[in-house]
């Protein structure tokens, strides 16, 4: 691969790691999912990379058009959860689902 | 290459404000400046049709979807982090940085390119005729976020 497409790989790396991390060791429901955002971010970024390093863009693009669609799809389902959760706990606190009931 | 790396830079920076932040309502703006300059990104690797989906969906649709709930909720700050989090996340964001770096100078020229058929055409054709059943799948997920927000905010009957 040309040495343009390893300066992608380092940024979409970095912008996963620190989505990861955030997951990891947040607590905030909507935090959390901006993590999930940022992440997506990062792997968009490289599936567009490669495609550009292997000229292959065409596909790459349909590919991301693709994973945005779903993307929308995905945040107004999980936000439409979140603001459940938070209807019934009073609380975006991650910790407060760990109370099952049933 | 240089526009290119500041602009990516810029896209990290942002990205890392919108974790980092306090203020939600600051973070869900970080995002969708985030998204811009990725948007800005895709324009220049010739990809105008996911630089166009990616301002006008994600920095524009998404983020009104968040500053929504983060109204609707109105409960962002009660939730208490663990405060070793927010100091060991500068320091884990340098190393990890550096490793990245480190492997990425040792990967240099190590990855092949696997040759493939160069594309021709526009981008209509390879959108629509290039998928046939992934497109159904498409639909099926539109539908079924659709039913998820209309299931998860019906009106409850009284005796339930």
């Amino acid at each position: 691969m040309s040495n343009t497409w390893y300066v992608y790989l380092f940024f979409s790396a970095a912008l996963i790691g620190a989505g990861v991390y955030t997951l990891l060791a947040k607590r905030n429901l909507i935090r959390l999912f901006i993590a999930i955002e940022i992440i997506g971010k990062g792997v968009s970024l490289l599936l567009l990379a490669t495609g550009f390093a292997r000229d292959n863009i065409l596909l790459a693009q349909a590919l991301v058009v693709t994973y945005i669609v779903v993307e929308v799809s995905l945040v107004a389902t999980a936000l439409a959860i979140i603001i459940n959760v938070y209807r019934h706990t009073k609380s975006l606190d991650i910790r407060k689902l760990a109370k099952l009931k049933g | 290459m240089i526009v290119q790396t500041v602009l990516l830079v810029g896209l990290v920076l942002f990205s890392v404000l919108a974790l980092i932040v306090k203020d939600l309502l600051r973070a869900a703006i970080s995002l969708a400046l985030a998204s811009l300059l990725l948007g800005i990104v895709f324009f220049r690797m010739r990809a105008p049709y996911a630089g166009v989906f990616e301002i006008s969906v994600v920095a524009g649709l998404i983020t009104v979807l968040f500053i929504l709930t983060i109204a609707l909720t109105n409960a962002g700050e009660e939730v208490r982090e663990a405060r070793l989090a927010n100091v060991v996340f500068p320091l884990f964001f340098v190393v990890f940085i550096a490793i990245d770096a480190f492997v990425m100078k040792g990967l240099l020229q190590k990855i092949p390119a696997v040759p493939g058929a160069p594309e021709s055409g526009a981008f209509g054709e390879v959108l629509w005729k290039g998928r046939t059943l992934d497109l159904v799948g498409q639909i099926a997920v539109i539908l079924a976020g659709v039913f998820s927000v209309l299931a998860l905010f019906r009106k409850r009957d009284k005796h339930e």
